[in-house]
């Protein structure tokens, strides 16, 4: 049976939709807005969202890192670690890991003739750097670094603008070595990097790994290793081969390492959801609305309906269709709409770096740019179609409870 | 900080530079001269005492300090005046630096992140009162000139840092007159403009010894803002026993 009602309450719903193509235009209208809007809003924080993440993985934290268990509390030159043992560079080389590499990232002091400011010495193995974090990108001036005994240093471009100097010029970096003296020594500035936010261009000095370790003192010991993997979820087994292989050493994945962007993705979930009601309380109005209207249009018709043998429940299911209907191409034009607006027309983009300054501050970078997830997709358009539907099942109902007699003879 | 000059360093010096003088390696005798004048500025063994004006646009304070040094790598220097400061230590061993404050009563290491801070706040670094004899074997030195000033010979010495000094200047330049005091060194950046400069500014004997009497170090940009030493009483060749240069006598002051 459902067979055959269902083509037929479809006819009816569409042929029903067009009585009135003003008020049917007006309401589509509302609904594409608000699917456009839920959609473009959440491309963007989805935008947003990834790109810190991206940014915090790139800003040398890596899928996971392995550190000496203490070194995460107090990053000091006391809390090296060893050199990976053969176990552990087994997992390392594994085809599971993208690219690793060891480092040693202590405090430090970098001075020029007129500044000095505190920093993170990174001592990195440049080529191991490549696609597992900032600096193994190409550098905005100068050169990269080369190697692991390379004795250049690599900073940030507003660091350099900090402590005026340039390319090609000699600071000093000083630190403490392992028997907690101070060791220093005079850099000549080879290259300048650039990093999305300001404050990470501030953050940290690169040299060579071989370096740093003779500068300190440590011979081969390290301060970490990082690694990257194909993909940032589901890194469980790999951390768990990893803490099996070096049972002294703490082995976290980057959702251990950077709990505050996690929990900051949870919100992000969570208050995207209550933005979607927001934005549908106010279309529901307008629907719940013109379907009511509708209904008291053709109270005598559907007393009629009724009178001949249509049963109550098909007279929801018409109202129903309906509003499917009307929601389905409202949600397609939306979809469309959004698509074109995130995909097409900012496709490269927002640029904010005029407001670069203030967009920092809440880590963001001074490009934004919207992503379409199918899981937003899939999330507004089957919240708005069921949501849309429940919002007329009151005007549906009502027109399934008149009295016949009544309705028809009412004028 | 402490001027001291033996007679056989300074006959050595002499006569490495009398004979450099005649023959070509010119490197060698301004490294020589910057030794006699360094070991004349910090000696073997000193006891002295010196006041520390720092002087700014809009205030001034002037500390005396009292000092012991015992080769180039001992030292330590504690005040005198004005009261609330008194007891303030500073101890030098090697590259190692204590200060000791009276009102927190605790020794404190200074940490490689301190050393750029300013000592005891003067324009002066933490770093340049730790690090001032570096400049011997860290730099490398040529003669540049020999000029005549009131009837000394003064020889002008240019010190070029070596790639991996822990020297942020582009250059230095020191005028030394023949007699090993130390008239001016100047600092250059690395685009070798001056930056900061000390300058001798009355040259006298004390304890037996040419030294100089009175030295001011300021920014070349900025003139007002600038601190002077003046030595008021120096001993040298005296014996410093051992124990001056301790923790324990930073702490609780026996000499």
């Amino acid at each position: 049976m459902m067979k055959r009602t269902l083509p037929l309450l479809a006819t009816l719903g569409w042929r029903n939709l067009w009585r009135h193509p003003k008020r049917t235009f007006v309401i589509l209208f509302a609904i594409t807005l608000g699917v456009w809007f839920m959609v473009i809003s959440a491309g963007m924080m989805v935008g947003i969202i990834e790109q810190q993440v991206r940014d915090t993985i790139f800003n040398l934290t890596g899928h996971a890192q392995i550190h000496n268990p203490e070194y995460r509390d107090d990053p000091a030159i006391e809390h090296s670690m060893p050199p990976p043992t053969p176990a552990m560079l087994e997992i390392l080389n594994s085809p599971k890991v993208k690219q690793w590499s060891s480092r040693v990232r202590l405090p430090a002091v970098v001075m020029s003739e007129r500044e000095s400011r505190g920093v993170t010495l990174v001592g990195i193995d440049p080529k191991h750097e490549q696609g597992l974090s900032l600096i193994g990108e190409p550098v905005v001036e100068g050169r990269a670094l080369e190697s692991i005994d390379d004795d250049g240093i690599v900073i940030g471009r507003r660091m350099a603008e900090k402590l005026e100097t340039r390319v090609g010029k000699r600071i000093v970096v000083m630190s403490q070595n392992k028997n907690k003296e101070v060791a220093d020594r005079g850099f000549r500035i080879v290259g300048l990097y650039r990093a999305e936010l300001e404050s990470t261009e501030t953050a940290y000095v690169f040299t060579g790994r071989k370096t740093a370790q003779k500068l300190l003192g440590l011979n081969d010991d390290l301060s970490e290793i990082a690694l990257i993997t194909y993909s940032r979820d589901g890194l469980e087994p790999l951390v768990a081969s990893l803490r099996q292989a070096a049972p002294t050493l703490e082995t976290k994945s980057w959702k251990e390492l950077e709990p505050l962007m996690v929990s900051a993705l949870k919100v992000y979930d969570n208050f995207m959801i209550i933005w979607y009601l927001i934005i549908f309380g106010a279309m529901a109005f307008g629907l719940t609305n013109t379907m009511l209207m509708a209904i008291f249009e053709r109270t005598r018709e559907i007393g009629l309906f009724q009178a001949l043998g249509m049963r109550p429940r098909y007279i929801v299911g018409q109202v129903l269709m309906e509003t499917f209907i009307l929601l389905l191409i409202g949600v397609a034009l939306g979809n469309l709409t959004g698509w074109f607006t995130s995909d097409v027309i900012f496709a490269d983009g927002i640029d904010l770096t005029e407001f670069a300054r203030g967009m920092e501050s809440f880590q963001m970078s001074s490009i934004m740019r919207f992503q379409l997830e199918a899981r937003d997709l899939i999330t507004i358009n089957l919240m708005v179609i069921v949501l849309g539907l429940l919002a007329s099942l009151y005007p549906a109902l009502k027109a399934a409870r008149y009295v016949p007699v009544e309705a028809i003879t009412r004028t | 900080m402490f001027p001291r000059i033996t007679r056989t360093t300074m006959l050595t010096a002499l006569t490495v530079f009398n004979l450099a003088s005649i023959a070509p390696a010119q490197a060698l005798d301004a490294a020589a001269i910057i030794k006699a004048a360094m070991d004349q500025w910090r000696g073997t063994s000193s006891h002295s005492t010196m006041s520390m004006t720092i002087h700014r646009p809009d205030w001034e304070r002037t500390m005396v300090m009292e000092g012991w040094t015992a080769g180039d790598k001992k030292s330590l220097v504690r005040v005198l005046e004005p009261k609330k400061d008194a007891g303030n230590g500073t101890l030098l061993i090697g590259d190692n630096m204590w200060t000791f404050s009276p009102k927190v009563n605790r020794v404190i290491k200074i940490p490689s992140s301190m050393m750029n801070q300013s000592w005891m706040g003067s324009d002066f670094s933490n770093k340049d009162i730790a690090r001032s004899a570096d400049i011997i074997d860290q730099y490398h030195h040529s003669l540049l000139e020999t000029q005549t000033a009131d009837g000394h010979k003064v020889y002008v010495i240019q010190s070029v840092p070596k790639e991996d000094a822990p020297v942020v200047w582009g250059k230095e330049v020191l005028r030394i007159r023949d007699d090993y005091v130390l008239l001016e060194h100047t600092f250059f950046d690395q685009d070798m403009k001056p930056v900061k400069r000390m300058k001798t500014s009355k040259v006298g004997m004390m304890g037996g010894r040419m030294v100089a009497l009175q030295e001011r170090m300021a920014k070349i940009e900025t003139k007002d803002e600038y601190t002077e030493f003046k030595m008021l009483s120096a001993k040298f060749d005296i014996s410093v026993p051992g124990s001056t240069f301790t923790l324990s006598n930073l702490r609780n002051p026996r000499f």
